[in-house]
């Protein structure tokens, strides 16, 4: 493996912190007064006062990765209509505050794309998942930081099969990013020739049958399967080889192969078949050459199984586990209507009568768990080794699903994780972790006291049941955190 | 489910060890094939001798400093494959590694995918474990895994007030839905860990560790077994086989340290707990047959895989399919050529550890042999 100057220089910043161009933010992080930022909100800090879930903490539940401090007070300023009206158009937020927090990740804004070879592998990881940490507990624009969570599970990655080391980071800022909140179709085409992807479900392997070598079905299936129609959307094996035919001849430039561009996705008509197909019973005519590859997203994206499936996954992430099916056909048909618009969809779910009277009973995947204590405390976390570890012992660790179903967004599969849970809380709350700050005393203080903290974590006033257990605790904050309500949003 | 898993008074499947010997580990001169004279043409400076060997099968022999394995090899708990390996022809550790790791050019790790596949996946809190600094990429991607240095990792800490648990216990009972169980759940595993390390550890049947770094992680392996916290798997590594030079003045060190943990290993669990804990050892790859002029070997293709314990029904038995070392063509540049894939010698173990497992989604792209 050469050693390239880039190499050298994100060898020394792995190592040392506070060492290099990625140091300097970092240290001026550090030398930032504690818990003070624009963005925590404790000069207004308003724990909700009722005994039950309000509208106002519901709806931060369910759009954002938990209140911070002050982010109560604001919804009730615009109201929980315009606040959501807000969320849904992110680019209306000013989020200068996180890009600066996040611009020292220089890899996730390398272009070309092929410069990113230059990099260390693990420290492209480490670099994707601080930012992917630290712009969920930063970010003004929650619902965005939510959509790509849930996008990145839809169209998971695990970046350690061949070169996808390298190409995640440009898939994570052109795919996820740049179409969370767009159009699904336009999400849809940028994912299918994202090399990323095309490394990781092997498309760039797909080739026209040759002999005894016949296309990689690969991508197909996981395309209909787990990206559009879902595996009871009414396909037939048939379809998926149509489909794999179909988009034979893209192909990326390998790492050990090419000297330019690596990265790069091109089409190659000699190995595309260019003979006629059928998919999904609509005839595809011989010659149309990489127009086949629109051929196909168009009829997956306009099917309607397509439609239901996505609004079915879209209510299960903000409404149930077991969503009623009215309402999944509302949002399934917003989504036909408006040919795949996600904000018009999300729009369509959030002003159901459903969304807004499913108050808690959804559990929170680890990521959501450690982020929504992050912020609901107000800490400063370099999301670095220690904090990450615990992701990994949740089994939780953003880009680290191997298959392509992505995490599991129902609760059963994570039961097992509480353990790790409340050792996170208690350390959290009392020694502290390595590389993460958090002043219990002035957070209470900032709260209004002891029993307001606690509404703020548990989304409601205390029982006196509660009240008592937190001072029983010895170590209330921790108490907090590690509670079953605290599990739930 | 989740209730039943930890309070059982066995872990319903049964434990997946495995050792990764990493350097690449010469396979021929730890299981001799003394009745190939070709061995001894290709090595005649560190060819084990016919005399120091303990005699396997009539064709193989076991080399000295593995003696202590012997015995589990003639009570039909040890099998041994040879010319096994990868399909990788790289010769590199770190390709060879990876790739025999990730199971191919798959995303995430064999063990981890095996684990998250099968179906009762996520139902143990304690899922998996590395002994060592850092998880090894063969546990990628797995529901839940530490590295850990001591089973003391596993607690909350020392510091936790007196109140702290009951208060929590007291909470979870209450709670509505899937968290109160799984709250009782953790409950009791916590109790059991904090049991395990409360009183000092004694190994059962005189089972002797020694001070080694390989045979203490295999102790703590076994104390997680022994303490019924859900173990599914864990993974040991043991290095220094990389033998360019003096072959027996590299190798005979980690041979002593793999059959002494081993040895200990499997006396400490007793015949009914090895019945229901698999430990597989393997390595990236094996050496060149011939050997080199500082009296060591370079990197080449197959090597030996092992297998003790686990209720196999292949023990007792050197699995290969021999290549003439004279006369058959060998790998490459003279290696030992590969004629057991890997894959093909896991699957029939994770099958026994999970019997509806889809060993489809554990190696994707690779047609088991059966």
């Amino acid at each position: 493996m050469s050693t390239t100057r880039r190499h050298f220089l994100q060898a020394a910043t792995t190592g040392g912190a506070l060492a290099g161009a990625a140091g300097f933010s970092l240290l001026s992080h550090v030398l930032t007064p504690l818990l003070s930022g624009p963005d925590d909100g404790f000069a207004s800090f308003q724990p909700p006062d009722s005994s039950e879930t309000d509208d106002a903490t519901h709806v931060l539940n369910r759009l954002s990765f938990g209140p911070r401090p002050g982010d109560r007070a604001e919804l009730l300023r615009l109201g929980t209509r315009g606040w959501i009206q807000q969320q849904l158009q992110p680019e209306t937020i000013d989020d200068a505050w996180t890009d600066a927090r996040t611009r020292h990740f220089e890899s996730l804004n390398v272009w070309p794309m092929g410069e990113l070879l230059e990099y260390n592998a693990k420290e492209l990881l480490d670099q994707l998942t601080r930012a992917r940490i630290l712009r969920a507990v930063h970010s003004r624009r929650q619902l965005h930081e939510v959509m790509v969570d849930f996008w990145s599970d839809h169209f998971n990655i695990d970046p350690s099969k061949g070169d996808s080391k390298w190409l995640k980071p440009a898939d994570d800022k052109t795919v996820i990013r740049a179409h969370a909140m767009g159009n699904f179709r336009e999400l849809l085409k940028a994912s299918a020739l994202s090399p990323s992807m095309l490394w990781y479900l092997d498309g760039r392997v797909n080739r026209r049958a040759s002999g005894t070598d016949k296309p990689n079905e690969n991508y197909a299936r996981e395309l209909l399967e787990l990206h559009t129609l879902g595996v009871d959307g009414g396909y037939t094996q048939q379809d998926v080889m149509e489909v794999a035919r179909c988009l034979t001849g893209w192909t990326v430039r390998a790492r050990d192969k090419a000297r330019f561009a690596v990265g790069k996705v091109e089409f190659a008509a000699d190995l595309h078949d260019d003979g006629a197909k059928t998919v999904l019973g609509t005839a595809i005519p011989a010659g149309l050459g990489e127009g086949d590859l629109e051929r196909v997203l168009d009829l997956v994206c306009q099917h309607p199984a397509t439609a239901r499936y996505l609004a079915g996954k879209l209510c299960r992430r903000f409404i149930a586990e077991q969503p009623v099916g009215t309402v999944v056909q509302a949002v399934a048909d917003t989504f036909t209507a408006t040919s795949g618009d996600i904000k018009k969809t999300l729009q369509t779910l959030f002003d159901s009568t459903e969304f807004m009277a499913a108050r808690g009973g959804k559990v929170k995947r680890p990521f959501h768990f450690v982020v929504s204590t992050l912020r609901a405390t107000g800490a400063r976390s370099d999301a670095g080794p220690v904090l990450q570890d615990y992701l990994l012992r949740m089994g939780h660790a953003p880009f680290q699903y191997p298959t392509p179903d992505g995490y599991p967004e129902e609760a059963q599969p994570w039961m097992a994780t509480l353990l790790w849970r409340w050792k996170f809380a208690l350390e959290f709350s009392g020694p502290g972790l390595k590389g993460t700050r958090v002043d219990p005393a002035w957070l209470t203080a900032s709260a209004g006291g002891p029993a307001r903290l606690a509404a703020h974590f548990l989304g409601r006033r205390p029982t006196p049941a509660e009240s008592n257990a937190l001072v029983a605790s010895g170590q209330s904050l921790g108490l907090l955190i590690a509670s079953p309500a605290f599990q739930t949003f | 489910m989740l209730t039943t898993f930890i309070n059982q008074q066995q872990d319903p499947a049964g434990t997946l060890v495995v050792i990764f010997l990493r350097g690449g580990a010469d396979g021929l001169n730890m299981i001799v094939p003394y009745g190939d004279d070709g061995y001894y043409r290709a090595r005649p400076g560190i060819g084990i001798r016919r005399e120091n060997l303990l005699d396997l099968d009539g064709f193989f022999g076991l080399n000295p400093n593995l003696a202590a394995l012997h015995p589990w090899w003639k009570a039909g708990q040890l099998s041994i494959t040879h010319c096994a390996g990868s399909e990788d022809e790289t010769r590199s550790h770190f390709e060879a590694q990876d790739f025999m790791e990730h199971g191919g050019l798959a995303a995430g790790g064999w063990l981890g995918r095996f684990l998250r596949v099968r179906p009762d996946a996520g139902q143990s809190p304690l899922t998996a474990v590395a002994i060592g600094p850092q998880l090894p990429e063969c546990l990628r991607g797995a529901p839940s895994c530490a590295a850990i240095q001591s089973l003391e990792d596993f607690g909350l800490g020392d510091q936790v007030p007196a109140g702290f648990l009951p208060q929590l216990a007291a909470l979870y009972k209450s709670a509505p839905g899937v968290l109160g169980p799984a709250g009782q759940s953790a409950l009791a595993a916590l109790e059991r860990i904090n049991a395990l390390t409360r009183t000092p550890y004694q190994p059962a049947n005189a089972a002797d560790y020694g001070t080694e770094d390989f045979s203490s992680g295999l102790r703590q392996v076994v104390r997680l077994i022994k303490g019924r916290v859900g173990l599914q798997a864990a993974t040991v590594d043991l290095g220094g086989w990389d033998s360019h030079i003096t072959s027996s003045v590299i190798m005979d060190t980690p041979m002593q340290r793999l059959s002494r943990g081993l040895h200990a290993f499997a006396t400490d669990l007793g015949t009914e707990e090895l019945a229901r804990t698999s430990i597989v050892v393997m390595t990236e790859f094996g050496r060149r047959v011939a050997e080199n002029s500082a009296l060591g070997t370079d990197h080449g293709r197959g090597s030996v895989m092992f297998q003790l314990g686990g209720g196999q029904p292949g023990g007792g038995k050197v699995h290969a399919t021999w290549p003439d070392l004279t006369n058959s063509p060998l790998a490459g540049p003279g290696d030992l050529p590969v004629h057991h894939n890997y894959r093909d010698l896991l699957a029939p173990i994770l099958r026994r550890q999970s019997p509806a497992v889809d060993l489809t989604k554990v190696f994707p792209g690779y047609s088991l042999v059966a």
